[in-house]
């Protein structure tokens, strides 16, 4: 795991994603989605360093040779739940069709009064919890997310729905976690992603498809403070309009220990670092982590 | 280490106990910044050092509070808010 996410600008530029935007609500999904081959393209072509983590991570999971066509279909997929996620954020979930596993633990808990946090990763897409949330009123959603590296991204959303971007939790202030906590008390749900290292020196090795790669230790400390049942949450894209929403208990409560502490984080950040594998071999070409994951730097 | 009051001795202590830091109590300075350059704390750390405020003092650090992040600045701003709002 490497901070290389931080440091990696995202690409394109506010016109063009404004334009995407334009076209996706005003032309439909259909002209969107033809206008998704040519971006693909040249992405392919032309993210060098992002083009080759993708080669690295489908050979770990595949074990063969990765052809061009392996990249652009995951490119395709990952422009796809992208432009899925615009739908998403003006409430149009009818365009898609959602297949849940695994939704009556969380509907249990969240009938109970209970608040529960949602563990997720940059495999699929968080954002297609929201449309599940929909059908349950007053369901308060939070995302905890390190935005520093995406200005761009938080002004499209925010212009396509404020209500939305104000569910966001920017990781950074002393605040932050107690903003979490108030919505679990709330009986709201929160969710945070496992898999992206944020400080380099706060990072725990973990076997990942046989080798070992750096994981945040924040989330496993992050979760036994909060003292809530944890819930894995992969929100995978399948292709055409169909999304597969997996929902599987991680822990009623993470228990950390003081004096065996790093060693137990260790051992939770695995068991996580296993069941993402696990998702991550159900559906490699949702990897959306386009940087070396396994780099030591 | 001049005017050290013993509420801010008895929070340092609770600090250093409750996040299980390997310093000693003393050393933190009660104007120095808790949180990031000065002690290192983070946004965790403080999740937890409020819940323990919570329960020996009675005093629930609200996130809506406007002035949160005075209040978590330094050993000493966080006892003036602590010796304001206990309850116990």
């Amino acid at each position: 795991m490497s901070l290389q996410w931080l440091r990696q600008r995202e690409r394109g530029s506010v016109a063009a994603l404004h334009f995407m935007v334009w076209v996706a609500l005003r032309l439909g999904r259909p002209a969107a989605r033809a206008l998704l081959y040519p971006i693909c393209a040249y992405y392919v072509v032309f993210s060098g360093r992002a083009r080759r983590a993708i080669r690295q991570f489908l050979f770990r999971v595949l074990g063969r040779r990765i052809s061009w066509r392996h990249l652009f279909h995951h490119y395709h997929c990952f422009a796809s739940t992208i432009l899925d996620r615009v739908y998403s954020l003006v409430g149009q979930h009818h365009r898609f069709q959602i297949d849940v596993q695994g939704a009556d633990l969380l509907t249990d808990y969240l009938n109970r009064g209970q608040g529960c946090i949602l563990l997720g990763s940059h495999l699929g897409s968080f954002e297609i919890v929201r449309a599940l949330g929909m059908s349950r009123r007053n369901l308060e959603i939070k995302v905890l997310l390190h935005e520093d590296n995406a200005p761009m991204i938080r002004e499209v959303v925010r212009s396509l729905n404020p209500q939305i971007a104000d569910t966001v939790i920017t990781v950074g202030a002393p605040d932050t976690m107690l903003q979490v906590k108030d919505c679990l008390d709330r009986g709201g749900l929160v969710g945070f992603m496992g898999d992206r290292l944020v400080q380099h020196h706060q990072a725990t090795l973990c076997k990942f498809f046989g080798t070992l790669a750096r994981f945040p230790t924040g989330t496993m400390r992050l979760t036994s403070v909060l003292k809530a049942p944890v819930i894995l949450f992969f929100g995978l894209y399948r292709g055409g309009n169909r999304w597969e929403v997996h929902f599987e208990l991680f822990a009623e409560h993470v228990i950390l220990d003081k004096e065996h502490h790093d060693q137990q984080i260790q051992q939770w950040t695995q068991r996580y670092a296993d069941r993402l594998e696990h998702y991550c071999r159900l559906a490699p070409d949702n990897w959306f982590n386009f940087y070396d994951f396994w780099s030591e730097r | 280490m001049s005017g050290v009051s013993p509420l801010e001795e008895e929070v340092a202590k609770l600090i250093v106990q409750t996040l299980n830091l390997k310093i000693d109590p003393v050393q933190i300075q009660p104007e120095q910044l808790l949180f990031g350059k000065g002690l290192g704390l983070d946004s965790i750390d403080a999740l937890e050092l409020s819940l323990a405020i919570s329960q020996s003092y009675g005093y629930h650090i609200r996130s809506d509070d406007p002035e949160i992040t005075a209040t978590l600045a330094s050993l000493r701003s966080l006892c003036t808010s602590i010796q304001k709002n206990r309850t116990k």
